[in-house]
């Protein structure tokens, strides 16, 4: 295939809605710009080849190549893809009081702990008015990982900061990221050519923090539903617990109909094979079950060590995850995935998966008993 | 040396707008006006420097209606005033001045208008005589520096004489041109304004009759007053007819064919009326006429009227100029400036003499053709980024009105192509307050109105006060460089001092804008994430709304107190292994951001940049360090 660049990520990703707001390109390249989660290109650079292209999530991923990259072989689970341990978790006795949380607190439990003991550098996060669009922040502090706690909803663009930070020297970070920004990043850690880019990527030691993600909100939602409903200034905390949308303000509790929201799903999102992060280290999400605590998933050693660490410290405190549930999580993302590959007009075409993986996927629905 | 140097018989060498502000001095101004306008922008510089000493008033006016209104009140008060304008400033006062030439003036009043022909520094080329004549005002128009000195002085006692405002046209090659001048006496007496009790200036449609008297006495006056020139043979069959420099080339051609003897040579010093009973002369004996003016073929068009008026008593004559195409001009057709060998070629032509042989003017390495760019820092600059960005980001296609400053540059390279019309003073917020009336087709796309500071002092609010009363939708973006910066930083009714350094009450945009009830912003353009963002967001509202991007004009800052050092780290450049495709020095193409051919990396040209830091934030390599000094805008 011969090598594409940004005119072509314009017409197969930013055109048809594939972009996923990851936010890579933009902090790759001053062509590419985002403003409030809408990525564009907005100047032509003049070169028909890009790492832009190279890197970004949707474009053609070969899922085992990354596989074998990330994990150094193929996945024998095609429902959670690689795993090392399943739990539930939540912020330890030792972990500093987390006010915003949205659950147990085991992300930001996790990245103050891996900053506080010079593990990482800094922490790729995202912070804001509860009521706007979130701002990518390069956490380097205990208060700033702190003033970041909770969920947001929609596709800000944290990896916008990514390559600035890695420029400045920062030896090592925990990104806090969409699957969609997982896979971007791992595709720029395997991009394979020596560009100066990559070398940067090479001598900067990552941590991927995934969530989990089912879907990511519009920018309507910020532009047009939220101010329909009341004025965003006033949100103190939005909060997704399965089936209805709840904006906390100062004069109470606005509570929505999860259906509501769904004419602003990201159309990206529609498409999405990963909603549990697969190539992340850690994949952090929701236990639909008890708010007080995550869903823990480690995948590689690296995720493992931090995991074991932050327990032995106190700071994360984990439990194993209910034989009971686990069907449920996998039934809930075999389906997703399931949707993805056998919807009428085949696989999207930035999913490349091999026989195997196409096989494995399917077979999982077969077993999950999902039709 | 002092403009005001009372040193009458001695001679100096002047530009031609100091000579015509020296010439001012000598008639006794009393009251000057201008809105700085090139090619005649520092005549009124010049005045006010000296205005204090020499006890007059001078000043820079909101715009050039307003300097002739102001200039006209002194004159009925019996003061000598003048006010001086561009060719394209005169059409701003023209409502008033043919209202004014109707009731005619009591004090000297005389205008300087300063035309450009090719549009030097213009966005037209157009010809001050035709609006004289509509306003039935005579015009004169001088040669040299010290010729442009004397008319000062003529203009003021024809304009007493007729009780009629006088324009005094010139033209860049004169105003920038520089010439010895022979100083006069400076006046020791100043007037003291009065109006008298029978004294009334109201305009009536009968006034017209006294027009037509005062212009056909300016004609009879021509003679008398030495307004018109001869030189050659006293019957030539081949006669030019020239004025303003046209009269220098028209002269230099003769003698460099050799035709003293055989060419007449007829100088205009009174362009309108045409003094006819002189030209009678010369025309009636003449077979051949070759008319050498600037811009138009003003006075050609008349000798043609006069010739058809004595039909049948003249013996043939064949009338040659612009409008055969006999003087090409430099666009051709007959348009664009004269030059000594267009002059020359005509002639030649009109002899039946051979091709002419070059001049010896003509350099044979002409300077490399070089886009016209914003300054190095320009906060202009990093403004465009910003909006062309976000109307991309916007996706809708804004429609982006453009205007008159330096921000006139975004309809170029160096404003990354974003202006779609570029007009007249003002007239970019009038097209938006119509485009912003479009939605009631179903248009979609947003507008934008891109204007400066002194713009908008200067045309902007009748626009903006027809866009929020009739409900238009529109974005207006006010690219505020706290000054009057293409002309050279003339203060403007934002700015704590006047034209002659004194304090003044400065008058707030933003209290204007909140005083409309427009929703306003404001922004630091060189932040240029921020205002990506700011613009993106203000393209999403409805109604009439205003951002200002307020960064002082990088020529102004004291380059001692920059904030920032700037500079490449050559180890984080990225070079040709970029994939960048050279941005900063290519398409930012700050003229400080430059490459290095043979080490294929960039650098910055430490002696021009002004450490606005706004490449910093853009390099994708972050090889572009700041260091020294606070940069609110940087990541991290």
């Amino acid at each position: 295939m011969p090598p594409k660049g940004p005119l072509h990520l314009q017409k197969e990703v930013l055109q048809v809605e594939q972009c996923t707001g990851c936010g890579l390109c933009a902090g790759l390249c001053p062509y590419f710009n985002v403003v409030d989660e809408r990525v564009a290109l907005t100047s032509t650079c003049g070169l028909s080849e890009g790492l832009c292209y190279e890197v970004c999530p949707r474009t053609p991923t070969d899922w085992e190549l990354i596989d074998r990259t990330v994990f150094g072989a193929p996945r024998q689970d095609h429902v959670l893809g690689h795993w090392q341990g399943l739990y539930y978790a939540r912020a330890g006795e030792a972990a500093p009081a987390i006010e915003g949380k949205q659950y147990g607190g085991t992300v930001t439990a996790l990245v103050a702990f891996a900053l506080t003991q010079g593990l990482a550098h800094g922490a790729l996060l995202t912070s804001g008015l509860p009521g706007d669009f979130p701002v990518p922040v390069l956490a380097r502090t205990m208060d700033e990982v702190l003033a970041a706690a909770g969920s947001k909803y929609s596709a800000t663009p944290t990896l916008q900061a990514l390559v600035g930070a890695m420029r400045d020297g920062l030896g090592s970070m925990v990104v806090v990221g969409r699957p969609c920004q997982v896979l971007a990043v791992r595709k720029l850690q395997s991009v394979k050519r020596r560009t100066p880019v990559t070398n940067l990527t090479a001598g900067t030691k990552l941590f991927l923090l995934g969530l989990f993600c089912f879907w990511a909100l519009s920018s309507a939602f910020y532009e047009r539903f939220l101010p329909s409903k009341l004025n965003p200034l006033e949100v103190t905390r939005l909060d997704l617990p399965p089936y209805e949308l709840v904006v906390s303000t100062p004069k109470g509790e606005l509570r929505l109909p999860v259906d509501e929201l769904r004419p602003l799903i990201r159309p990206a999102c529609e498409v999405c094979f990963d909603p549990t992060a697969e190539f992340a280290d850690l994949t952090v999400g929701s236990t639909e079950d008890d708010p007080r605590w995550n869903t823990l998933l480690a995948r590689s050693a690296l995720g493992s060590e931090l995991l074991e660490a932050a327990t032995a410290a106190g700071w994360l405190e984990v439990r194993p995850y209910p034989a009971d549930r686990v069907h449920l999580l996998r039934e809930a993302v075999a389906r997703k995935k399931r949707r993805v590959v056998t919807g009428p007009a085949g696989p999207p075409p930035y999913l490349f998966l091999q026989e195997a993986y196409h096989r494995g996927v399917v077979a999982a629905e077969e077993e999950s008993g999902c039709s | 040396m002092q403009l005001n140097m009372d040193r009458p018989g001695v001679t100096i060498f002047l530009q031609g707008n100091a000579a015509l502000a020296r010439g001012a001095l000598e008639a006794g101004v009393d009251y000057a006006t201008s809105y700085p306008g090139s090619p005649t922008v520092e005549i009124l510089e010049l005045l006010a420097q000296v205005a204090r000493q020499c006890g007059f008033y001078a000043e820079w006016s909101v715009n050039e209606k307003v300097a002739v209104e102001g200039a006209a009140a002194a004159s009925l008060a019996g003061l000598r005033a003048l006010a001086i304008t561009k060719a394209d400033g005169l059409n701003v006062a023209l409502d008033f001045l043919t209202c004014l030439g109707l009731t005619g003036v009591r004090g000297g009043l005389v205008l300087v208008v300063g035309d450009d022909p090719s549009g030097h520094s213009s966005v037209k080329e157009e010809d001050t005589r035709f609006l004289a004549r509509v306003a039935h005002l005579p015009v004169l128009e001088p040669t040299t520096p010290q010729e442009a000195k004397e008319m000062v002085g003529v203009a003021f006692r024809l304009s007493e004489h007729l009780a009629q405002p006088v324009v005094l046209r010139t033209v860049t090659r004169i105003c920038h041109a520089g010439g010895n001048v022979t100083l006069g006496p400076l006046p020791q007496e100043r007037r003291r304004p009065s109006l008298g009790t029978e004294d009334r200036f109201i305009c009536v449609p009968r006034q017209h009759l006294q027009q037509e008297q005062k212009l056909r006495e300016a004609a009879k006056l021509a003679e008398a007053w030495n307004l018109v020139s001869y030189e050659g043979p006293a019957k030539a069959e081949t006669l030019i007819v020239a004025s303003g420099p046209g009269l220098l080339y028209a002269r230099e051609a003769v003698k460099r064919l050799q035709r003293q003897d055989q060419v007449g040579l007829v100088g205009l010093k009174m362009v309108w009326p045409l003094p006819e009973t002189v030209l009678q002369r010369y025309l009636q004996v003449a077979r051949r006429v070759l008319v050498v003016e600037e811009i138009e073929p003003f006075i050609e068009e008349q000798i043609a009227a006069l010739i058809g008026r004595n039909a049948g008593e003249w013996p043939l004559l064949r009338l040659y100029g612009r409008k055969d195409n006999t003087i090409a001009g430099s666009f051709g057709g007959g348009c664009g400036e004269l030059t000594p060998d267009l002059v020359r070629a005509a002639l030649t032509t009109i002899l039946g003499l051979s091709a002419p042989e070059e001049t010896g003017f003509r350099t044979e390495f002409r300077p490399p053709e070089r886009e016209l760019a914003f300054c190095a820092g320009c906060p202009h600059r990093a403004s465009f980024w910003a909006l062309q960005s976000a109307i991309a980001l916007d996706g809708r296609r804004a429609v982006v009105l453009g205007d008159i400053g330096c921000y006139t540059l975004g309809r170029g390279r160096s404003g990354y192509r974003v202006l779609h019309t570029v007009h007249a003073m003002g007239s970019g917020l009038g097209l938006a307050s119509g485009f912003g009336k479009l939605k009631e087709w179903n248009w979609e796309r947003p507008t934008v109105a891109v204007l400066g500071d002194s713009t908008f002092y200067h045309a902007a609010l009748p626009a903006l006060i027809n866009a929020l009363y009739n409900r238009s939708d529109l974005l207006l973006v006010i690219f505020d460089n706290e000054t009057t910066a293409m002309t050279g930083h003339q203060p403007h009714p934002g700015r704590e001092v006047d034209a002659r350094g004194e304090p003044a009450k400065p008058v707030s945009l933003e209290q204007i804008l909140h005083g409309l009830g427009v929703p306003l912003k404001i922004q630091d353009p060189y932040d240029v994430r921020s205002s990506m963002r700011a613009i993106y967001r203000a393209l999403k509202e409805e109604d009439v709304r205003a951002l200002i991007l307020r960064g002082p004009c990088a020529l102004l800052r004291d380059r001692k107190l920059a904030q920032l050092r700037t500079y490449v780290d050559q180890m984080r450049c990225l070079g040709e292994g970029c994939g960048c495709n050279v941005f900063c020095s290519r398409v930012w193409a700050c003229p400080a951001n430059r490459w290095d051919g043979l080490r294929g990396k960039a650098y910055i040209d430490e002696t021009l940049c002004t450490g606005c830091g706004a490449c910093a934030q853009l390099c994708p390599a972050g090889a572009i360090r700041t260091e020294g000094g606070e940069a609110p805008w940087r990541e991290g």
